[in-house]
């Protein structure tokens, strides 16, 4: 399959980009950082080209659907939002330490869809449950929302690594953003995540009440995507009432990723209705 | 303030408790997601001590989602936004309504060195100019000239001020249309097999089944499946009663529920239903060769007149030998004789070819003249319905709609004033501009900055 083939070459894209993002935050020069730029713009480009030849093979195949309907697509449409969410994100900062935190992710989660052992890769029909224009809302919202909390959660990181810095930093650190900046954004990718979030939450639920007969069941991935929302809008509430700021911001930002992490790959280990996932 | 509020006021109106409670909502969520609920815990009961089980069971860990527990906490959640958003509500409302004044000694106090200009213009222009752009960005601008210096206001974003309100208001109607579902709404499920009616289903909490006030009518059930085998599409044909006349029908799929009377209906499972139909073939000893349809319960007379003959059963897969229909023969003498007519009985003559001398059962010929023969199955299903009323479905819908609502009018937009003031300094002119935002300063400052770059361009290609 020609988008599978595509889709190895992305992982490694996004592999080069993230070393040329190193390489500038070692070297302190912009020269590496534009490669690391234009790398992860070719692996976006071509991971879209492969997501909609993946898309007209389906149709090809006689059940077209959009490629979001299985593990590995979804982590395919996972990797590809963080990607199109920081690539947004450094034009409008114009600062690109952010990437040499948000690319291995993206990687890490290209390289594990590629090679997992048990990984299906195969275009395959939708069961009757899932054949609902709902579906494609439902996880668009969600990954959107997904991608906004792991780049979040990168920026958490960048904000551990800026602070732990003593006060000659090397230019690693110089090369980042101020803590303030790093607060601000902080905060901006947890709203956005948030507002995906209810998004996905919601049409969800409207799905779930065409094809289970029921807006919400408890069942363990629809709990802990509640958990998830609530963790947020603890932390969002902290901020904009009680005035956290800095480091707390980040441990949240942490916290709500875990929470996430797990509402997407941990429940698979419980026994759920969303049990097509994995 | 009012100097009413009590103790127990400023408890309730307090943040601090709705992060408590939403910590410990999230908290027993995530504990009912690790320990087995309802249906699940009957396993589990069989694992750990009687003892331990029955403790457990009285503070209702089994059914964590509708315990005295998560009532409790919703409820407290509930009263903590009223009194919050009462409490809120006056200052927020009065910030609403307050409406500027364009001379504001007090916002520039203490002005800094960038939010400040020097032009080469006359106060009039620069006035102007600033009143045209403030005009392109907002809606309510208001400008106030003096003798030697001009003042401007302009606001914005007010609205976003209930924003909060909007998304606490939805939760609230969230929680009361959850209540409402789960106290006036059923949730059930019924099997109907082709052909058959029922007028009642059974409910998820156990019971007596509930009657309907009609009755429902499975005509027919069809699946399609994909080459792998996956099913492609299942569809139930429906038809409603009323007084046993029909009064609708309906094809019920997948993802799309059909509704009457206040129940809906949801394609939810298919399966086998037993007693389905089979094709017999009867062959007289050098005679004639008949075919029959026959169901289970089906009497026949043979042919020749020498008895009658019964189905019994109709088997789809008996013994991993395939379809098999058990015949019972009764002679006009009273004589009995009782087998299975399996349909690939001849490839399991090839297997055991005495299989006839071992297990008489399974001869067809054991009725003399009489040889059955049987030409195929034909499948009969029952279609599985989840069966619901939730009064509370549109009030939870509408609540989620103002829930997405508020929170884009929070997060998009936010309520800020701007002030510019223009006063002569020496043969130039001085650009001042302060704002006041109550919630997003640092956009706020963005905000500042552009407007007065643009200001500074604007009076620069005028000269």
């Amino acid at each position: 399959m020609i988008h599978t083939k595509i889709l190895s070459g992305v992982t490694f894209l996004y592999f080069a980009a993230f070393v040329f993002y190193l390489f500038r935050m070692v070297l302190g020069r912009e020269f590496w950082g534009k490669w690391a730029t234009v790398t992860a713009l070719g692996g976006l480009a071509a991971q879209s080209i492969a997501l909609v030849v993946r898309w007209k093979t389906s149709y090809d195949l006689g059940f077209g659907h959009a490629p979001l309907s299985n593990f590995y697509e979804s982590l395919i449409f996972f990797a590809w939002t963080i990607v199109l969410l920081y690539l947004l994100m450094e034009r409008r900062l114009k600062n690109r330490s952010i990437g040499v935190f948000v690319l291995p992710v993206a990687f890490l989660i290209m390289a594990y869809a590629s090679i997992a052992p048990g990984m299906n890769q195969r275009i395959e029909p939708l069961i009757p449950a899932l054949q609902s224009n709902w579906l494609t809302s439902h996880v668009l919202t969600c990954f959107m929302g997904y991608a906004a909390f792991t780049v979040a959660f990168a920026l958490g990181i960048l904000y551990f690594f800026k602070t732990a810095a003593g006060p000659r930093p090397g230019v690693f650190v110089r090369l980042m953003p101020s803590e303030f900046h790093i607060d601000e954004l902080i905060y901006s990718c947890a709203v956005l995540g948030f507002i995906f979030l209810t998004l996905g939450i919601v049409t969800g639920s409207v799905w779930a009440h065409y094809a289970w007969g029921s807006y919400w069941s408890w069942d363990p991935k629809e709990t802990w995507s509640l958990i998830t929302w609530l963790i947020y809008a603890v932390m969002l509430h902290t901020r904009l009432v009680r005035g956290w700021r800095g480091r707390r911001m980040a441990v949240m930002a942490m916290v709500g990723f875990g929470c996430m992490l797990f509402t997407y790959l941990g429940v698979n280990l419980l026994p759920s209705l969303h049990s097509y996932m994995s | 303030m009012t100097p009413k509020k009590s103790g127990i006021w400023s408890f309730f109106a307090s943040v601090q408790l709705a992060l408590v409670l939403l910590s410990l909502i999230a908290f027993f969520a995530l504990v009912g997601t690790l320990v087995p609920q309802r249906e699940e815990a009957v396993a589990f009961a069989e694992r750990i001590p009687p003892a331990l089980f029955s403790f457990l069971q009285k503070m209702q860990i089994f059914d964590l989602y509708h315990s005295a527990w998560f009532i409790l906490l919703s409820g407290l959640l509930a009263v903590n936004l009223i009194i919050c958003s009462l409490d809120r509500f006056p200052p927020a409302w009065r910030r609403f309504r307050m409406r500027h004044e364009p001379k504001n000694e007090d916002i520039f106090r203490d002005v800094a060195e960038e939010d400040t200009l020097l032009a080469d213009t006359d106060v009039r222009t620069a006035a102007d100019a600033a009143l045209s752009l403030l005009r392109r960005k907002y809606h309510a601008v208001e400008r106030a000239d003096e003798a030697s210096s001009a003042w401007l206001c302009a606001q914005k974003g007010r609205f976003s001020l209930f924003g909060v309100y909007i998304v606490h208001v939805s939760i609230l109607a969230l929680i009361a249309g959850a209540v409402v579902g789960s106290v006036f709404g059923v949730e059930g499920f019924v099997h109907i097999p082709e052909g058959e009616t029922v007028e009642s289903f059974s409910l998820r909490s156990g019971g007596q089944p509930l009657p309907l006030p009609f009755a429902v009518r499975c005509d027919r059930f069809t699946v399609e499946f994909y080459e792998g085998g996956m099913p492609r599409t299942f569809q139930s044909d429906l038809t409603f009663l009323k007084n046993g006349r029909a009064v609708r029908s309906a094809k019920l799929l997948v993802n799309h529920p059909v509704e009457f009377e206040g129940f809906r209906f949801y394609q939810a499972s298919y399966g086998a239903a037993p007693g389905g139909k089979a094709t017999l073939a009867l062959m007289r000893e050098g005679g004639r060769r008949d075919v029959m349809n026959v169901a289970e319960g089906y009497v026949f007379d043979l042919p020749g007149r020498e008895g009658t003959f019964q189905v019994l059963r109709v088997e789809e897969n008996l013994m991993k030998m395939g379809p098999a229909v058990k015949v019972a023969v009764t002679s006009r003498r009273g004589q009995e004789a009782v087998f299975w007519v399996f349909q690939q009985i001849e490839s399991i003559k090839k297997m055991s070819p005495d299989i006839f001398e071992q297990v008489p059962l399974f001869n067809p010929g054991l009725f003399r003249p009489y040889t059955f023969s049987l030409l195929g199955l034909e499948e009969k299903y029952y279609t599985g319905l989840q069966v619901n009323r939730d009064p509370g479905t549109p009030v939870v819908a509408v609540s989620a709609l103002g829930l997405i609502g508020g929170l884009m009018l929070i997060l998009f937009s936010y309520a800020r004033a701007v002030w510019i003031r223009i006063s002569p300094s020496g043969d130039q002119v001085l650009l001042s501009i302060a704002g006041r935002s109550y919630k997003n300063q640092p956009g706020l400052q963005k905000e500042m900055r552009y407007l007065l770059a643009e200001l500074k361009n604007r009076l620069e290609k005028r000269r």
